[in-house]
C-alpha cells in the first residue's frame, strides 16, 4: 500500500514538474464551462493533460448557468466558451461578439440528457407518452432555452402548434421540479440529473427522452473575435479537444448500454475525471454521459434551424443565419 | 470681510465684559429641504445627455449599455405591439393587491405590537426570525404550496411588504409621546379613542414613511413574484429580455419599473400633504 501511495506521490510530482516545465513557454488561455458531464472531453483533456502537451496553459472558469458563459466571453472575462446554445448565445453571436468554432454535446437517441416528465396526476388522465403532450401546461427553466427548442422540436415532429402549449417559464430547474410534484404543471422538460431523484421518490412520471424523439446539436465551443484572430492558439485548443473527443466516444460512449456507461478498467479512469469536475459519484455519471461526436463535429444544419426557430418566436432578432455566427476556419461541418 | 470676521472672533471674550448688545440675526432656521422643481429634473437630464452621447460617439458597446435612444425605440415598439400594456396591468394588479393585503395585515400586527405585551413578545421574535429570509430562496416552496397561479406572486409581494410595514408601524406606536397618551388615559378617555385620535395620527408620519418604503419593495419583487411562470408582467418581460440577452429590451423594463416608482412616490407626496397636514 505504501509502495503504492509512494509511486502515486512521484508520478504526482513528476506531473507538476512537467507543467512547470511547460508552462514556461505555453499560451495561457481561459475557458469557460459548467460542471456537467456534456462538458466531458474539456475535463479529460485537462486532467490528461492534452492542453499542456499542445502548448496550451488551460485554466477552467466554472460557471453555474449557460448564459453567463456567453456574456463573459464576449466580454473577454473568458478566451473561449463552451455550453449549449441558447438565444442569448445567438443574440450576441448575430451582433457580430461570439463565433462558433466546434460542436459539443447533443442529442441523440440511447444517450439520456433532457427528458420530458409528467405530473402523477397528468400521467394517470392520460399522458403517457410526449405526443400526448399537446395542448397541456408544461414547465420550461426560461423561454428561448434548450428546453422550449425542445418542446418547439417535439411540436413540429407530432405535428402540433407550439402555441396550443402553455409554455410556464419558471427560471430554475428547482422551481419547475416542484411545480411538477406539486402537480400545478402537467409536464415538465427537466436535465436527467435533475429528474432522477424526482422520478425514483415517485414525484413525476418518465415520458421519454429527447434525444430519442428530436435528436440536434445542443452544445458548442465558441469564442470571441480577439480570440479568433489567434490562429496558432485555437487550432491547438480544437487538437487537443479533438483528441478527448475521440476518447471519450471510444472508450465511454462506445461502452454505453440502455442509457448507462459501464464501469471497466478501460471506462474508469475517465469516469472518475468526470465525476471529480462534476462533483458527483462514479455511479452517476454513467447514467448521463451526453453523445459527443468523436472529431468534434458540429450539424451545421441543426444551428440554422435553431437560429431560424428562434428568429420565428421572437426570441432571436431577425437578419442572420448560421453562416454568420460560424468560424468557418475552424468548423468541421458535419 | 474674512480678516474683520476674524479679528471680531478674537476680541469676543472681552466684548462678553463690555456688555454691549448687538443685534443677532436668526439663525435657527433648521435644514428644510424642499422638493426642488429645477434640480431634480436639470441633474436626470444631464445623466441621461452623458449617456446618450457616451452610446452615439461609441465609447461603450451598446450591446453592454444601450443608449437612451435604443431604449426608447424598444418602448415604442413594445407600446406599439400592444403587449406593454398586458405587461403593465398584469404587473400592477399583482404589485397592487399584493401591497394591499401585506399592508393590511402589517398594520394591524404593527398596532398590536405597539399595544400589548403579548403581541410585542411573540410578534417581534417571529418578525426578527422571519424577515430576513430571502422570498426568492422560498419560491419553490411557495410554488409547492400555493402553485403557479397568481396566489404566489401576490403572496410573494405580500410577504415582503407586510414585514418592512409591520415594524415601521410598531415603531411609529412607540414613538407616540408617552405624556400625550398619559393625559388622555388621565381624562378617561375610551381605548378605541385613544387609539384613533392619539396614537394614529402620531404613528402616522413614520407609517406614511414606511409605505415609502413598501411600495418600492414592492416594485422589486414583481421581478422575484413574476419567476413563477408568469407569461405577462413588467418582471416577466425584464427576466425574459435578459434571458435572451436584448440588452435594451432589458432596460425598457427597468426604466418602466422607474416611472412606476416615480408615480408612486408622487402618490405618496399627495398622501403627506393630505394627512400630515397639521404638522
Amino acid at each position: 500500500m505504501t509502495k503504492f501511495a509512494r509511486l502515486a506521490l512521484a508520478g504526482l510530482l513528476a506531473m507538476a514538474a512537467g507543467g512547470i516545465a511547460w508552462a514556461d513557454d505555453a499560451q495561457k488561455a481561459k475557458i469557460g464551462v459548467l460542471r456537467l458531464s456534456s462538458s466531458a472531453p474539456v475535463f479529460i483533456a485537462q486532467d490528461k493533460g492534452y492542453f499542456r502537451e499542445a502548448g496550451l496553459d488551460i485554466e477552467l472558469k466554472f460557471f453555474d448557468a449557460a448564459q453567463p458563459i456567453a456574456v463573459a466571453t464576449t466580454s473577454g472575462d473568458v478566451d473561449f466558451g463552451i455550453t449549449a446554445f441558447t438565444a442569448g448565445l445567438y443574440n450576441l453571436a448575430g451582433k457580430g461578439t461570439l463565433k462558433v468554432i466546434g460542436g459539443m454535446s447533443r442529442e441523440k437517441a440511447g444517450y439520456p440528457l433532457i427528458g420530458y416528465f409528467a405530473s402523477n396526476n397528468a400521467y394517470a388522465a392520460g399522458l403517457k407518452t410526449p405526443k400526448d403532450l399537446a395542448g397541456k401546461r408544461i414547465a420550461v427553466t426560461q423561454v428561448g432555452s434548450s428546453f422550449h427548442y425542445s418542446l418547439g422540436l417535439l411540436a413540429d415532429k407530432y405535428g402540433f402548434k407550439l402555441a396550443d402549449v402553455k409554455v410556464l417559464p419558471l427560471q430554475s430547474l428547482s422551481n419547475a421540479a416542484a411545480a411538477l410534484k406539486g402537480e400545478t404543471v402537467d409536464a415538465a422538460l427537466l436535465p436527467i440529473s435533475t429528474a432522477r431523484s424526482l422520478v425514483d421518490s415517485g414525484g413525476a412520471k418518465f415520458l421519454g427522452w429527447v434525444g430519442d424523439e428530436t435528436p440536434w446539436q445542443l452544445g458548442a465551443v465558441f469564442a470571441a473575435p480577439k480570440t479568433l484572430a489567434n490562429h496558432a492558439m485555437v487550432t491547438k485548443l480544437l487538437a487537443a479537444l479533438a483528441r478527448a473527443d475521440r476518447e471519450y466516444h471510444d472508450v465511454i460512449l462506445a461502452s454505453v448500454k440502455g442509457g448507462k456507461a459501464e464501469i471497466n478498467d478501460k471506462t474508469k479512469p475517465l469516469l472518475e475525471i468526470i465525476a471529480k469536475y462534476t462533483n458527483l459519484p462514479v455511479e452517476q455519471v454513467v447514467g448521463n454521459c451526453a453523445y459527443i461526436d468523436p472529431d468534434g463535429k458540429l450539424d451545421v444544419k441543426n444551428v440554422d434551424n435553431q437560429i431560424a426557430w428562434l428568429q420565428d418566436q421572437g426570441f432571436v432578432d431577425k437578419g442572420f443565419a448560421a453562416d454568420a455566427i460560424i468560424a468557418k476556419e475552424y468548423v468541421k461541418a458535419d | 470681510m474674512p480678516s474683520a470676521r476674524c479679528s471680531m472672533l478674537e476680541r469676543a471674550p472681552q466684548d462678553d465684559r463690555v456688555t454691549e448688545v448687538r443685534p443677532v440675526a436668526f439663525r435657527g432656521a433648521g435644514f428644510v429641504p424642499k422638493a426642488g422643481r429645477a434640480s431634480g429634473w436639470t441633474a436626470l437630464a444631464l445623466v441621461i445627455a452623458l449617456w446618450q452621447l457616451a452610446g452615439s460617439a461609441g465609447w461603450v458597446n451598446p450591446l453592454f449599455l444601450p443608449a437612451p435612444s435604443a431604449i426608447a425605440v424598444a418602448l415604442y415598439k413594445l407600446a406599439m405591439s400592444g403587449a406593454l400594456w398586458q405587461h403593465v396591468s398584469a404587473s400592477v394588479v399583482r404589485i397592487g393587491s399584493g401591497w394591499l393585503l401585506g399592508t393590511v395585515a402589517g398594520v394591524i400586527i404593527g398596532f398590536a405590537i405597539g399595544l400589548s405585551t403579548l403581541a410585542r413578545g411573540v410578534g417581534i421574535t417571529f418578525i426578527s426570525a422571519l424577515f430576513p429570509i430571502p422570498k426568492i430562496a422560498l419560491l419553490p416552496l411557495l410554488i409547492l404550496w400555493l402553485g403557479i397561479g397568481e396566489e404566489p406572486k401576490i403572496a410573494t409581494i405580500a410577504l415582503g411588504v407586510f414585514f418592512s410595514t409591520a415594524i415601521s408601524v410598531y415603531s411609529g406606536v412607540d414613538a407616540v409621546p408617552r405624556n400625550l397618551i398619559r393625559m388622555a388615559q388621565s381624562f378617561n378617555v375610551p381605548f378605541h379613542a385613544i387609539v384613533t385620535r392619539v396614537i394614529w395620527p402620531g404613528a402616522l408620519p413614520s407609517i406614511l414613511a414606511g409605505f415609502r418604503i413598501t411600495a418600492s419593495v414592492a416594485l422589486l419583487l414583481v421581478v422575484s413574484a413574476e419567476m413563477i411562470g408568469a407569461q405577462f408582467g413588467i418582471g416577466a418581460f425584464v427576466l425574459q429580455a435578459g434571458n435572451l440577452m436584448q440588452t435594451d429590451q432589458l432596460l425598457a423594463g427597468v426604466v418602466i419599473l422607474s416611472l412606476f416608482g416615480l408615480a408612486v412616490g408622487k402618490a405618496i407626496n399627495v398622501l403627506e400633504t393630505r394627512l400630515l397636514h397639521w404638522r
